[in-house]
């Protein structure tokens, strides 16, 4: 049971990158990068947690009482706001692709084929 | 390649690299009970230097202001490349009309929405500048505030409709918000410099812990970072709202 | 290994491979949203309430809107050709 964390983690990834592969809406595949960016916040803070601690703001409690990593937190923080402006850039690119061609699908947008 | 051979593909990748991967996560670090030198050297001396009590606020805009700097330019680069991509065929003009799709007509707002988004769009702005104000105290932050008050502009697009709300949100008022945002980050690196320290050193006078004015140079990057991001996500929504309304004439659509 | 971690950990798992499993956009959406609720669950059971703000805000409001927003103008909207 130790071992949860990572391989909820890499389950995430495999399933992101599976609903990517497989994928027939570029809607769809926006999501499921969300679900890959979603794997690595999961690895992370499971990296930076100690048994028996608490989260790492000394507001209540004097500075001292154990606390889990704060360097994890503050790198998936900005991650996730970031994460969620470059879907909005792929969702407008989605939306020209779909001004130009008419459809949304993969499978009918391959380059070569006109 | 066809959809059926790529899926092929894809599980024969997938079973080659298991083993590498069950390998990885058994040896992984046990959950829980590896030493955190990083983390613990932070939780020990940041309240001695800072004056702050929100750990991750002072990695985020002090120890590491640096590389929030970046993100802030990275969000900045996302919004205008999604803003250049939406308005670059629609144009800058400010239609209130709101479009229909074929065979469905548009319901009129029910009273329940407008009643409770009227109630709780003030509450939700104050509560994100509560949040932005008390980044090195409370769990909070500029990040964190920002998206916020987006939400808060969201609930508001909820409770009016798109024409009223279309009149008093004007981009400029916003563009000029997200900018100012991360110019105050900048030059709030730039400062120190001129009176001799290093780019984004903590100079400023640091307060007493557990105050409102605490942190010294965090809470002008802290403010920077909220306009920033509020700016940024009011402005991506009212491109995204924008796009539903209706084509007037002369648009190319 | 306490009870309430192992439950949300499984109940990122679920939500995130019901994100993936959701074909359809517009149901999709909703999942996206209990998929984001799920992460910032599991955030604070991992002690780290900063994180849980911004991945409610961002997971539950914010990414959503955009994607209905985005749905809405895909079908309003007349391709040129």
């Amino acid at each position: 049971m130790t071992v949860l964390p990572w391989a909820v983690a890499a389950w995430l990834l495999g399933i992101g990158l599976y609903g990517i592969i497989t994928s027939r809406h570029y809607l769809h595949l926006i999501g499921c990068l969300t679900v890959l960016q979603s794997s690595t916040y999961v690895l992370l803070l499971s990296a930076g947690y100690r048994w028996g601690a608490g989260a790492p703001i000394f507001y209540d409690h004097p500075p001292g009482t154990p606390a889990v990593d704060p360097v994890v937190q503050a790198l998936v923080l900005t991650d996730i706001v970031v994460g969620a402006t470059v879907s909005a850039l792929l969702l407008a690119l989605a939306l020209q692709v779909h001004k130009r061609r008419g459809t949304l699908d993969p499978e009918e947008l391959r380059p070569l084929r006109r | 390649m066809k959809p059926a051979a790529r899926l092929v593909v894809t599980l024969v990748a997938a079973l080659a690299l298991l083993p590498g991967v069950v390998a990885v996560i058994l040896h992984m670090p046990s959950f829980g009970d590896h030493a955190l030198p990083y983390g613990d050297a932070i939780n020990r001396l940041a309240p001695v230097e800072r004056h702050v009590t929100n750990m991750v606020t002072a990695v985020n805009f002090d120890y590491r202001g640096f590389d929030t700097l970046g993100e802030e330019y990275m969000l900045l680069a996302a919004v205008t490349g999604a803003l250049v991509l939406l308005r670059g065929r629609r144009g800058e003009n400010v239609s209130d009309a709101p479009a229909k799709a074929d065979g469905r007509s548009i319901a009129p707002r029910s009273p329940a929405v407008m009643l409770i988004c009227r109630f709780f769009a003030p509450v939700l702005l104050l509560f994100g500048v509560y949040v932005v104000l008390h980044a090195q105290l409370t769990p909070g932050g500029g990040f964190q505030g920002g998206v916020i008050i987006g939400s808060g502009a969201l609930l508001l697009y909820l409770g009016e409709s798109y024409r009223t709300w279309r009149r008093f949100m004007r981009s400029l008022i916003f563009d000029m918000i997200e900018a100012t945002g991360a110019l105050i980050f900048v030059l709030a690196g730039f400062g120190p410099m001129m009176a001799g320290a290093k780019f984004l050193e903590n100079t400023l006078p640091l307060g007493q812990s557990r105050a409102l004015i605490s942190g010294g140079l965090i809470l002008v990057t802290n403010a920077g970072t909220a306009l920033a991001v509020a700016g940024g996500f009011v402005l991506l929504l009212l491109e995204f709202l924008e796009e539903t309304r209706a084509l007037d004439a002369g648009d190319k659509s | 290994m306490t009870a309430l971690l192992v439950l949300a950990f499984l109940l990122a798992a679920a939500t995130g491979t019901g994100v993936v499993l959701t074909r359809h956009p517009r149901r999709q959406v909703v999942a996206l949203a209990i998929n984001g609720l799920a992460l910032a669950l599991l955030f604070m059971a991992l002690q780290a309430p900063d994180v849980a703000y911004s991945e409610l805000a961002v997971g539950t409001a914010a990414l959503p809107l955009m994607f209905l927003g985005l749905l809405v103008s895909i079908a309003t909207d007349r391709p040129e050709k």
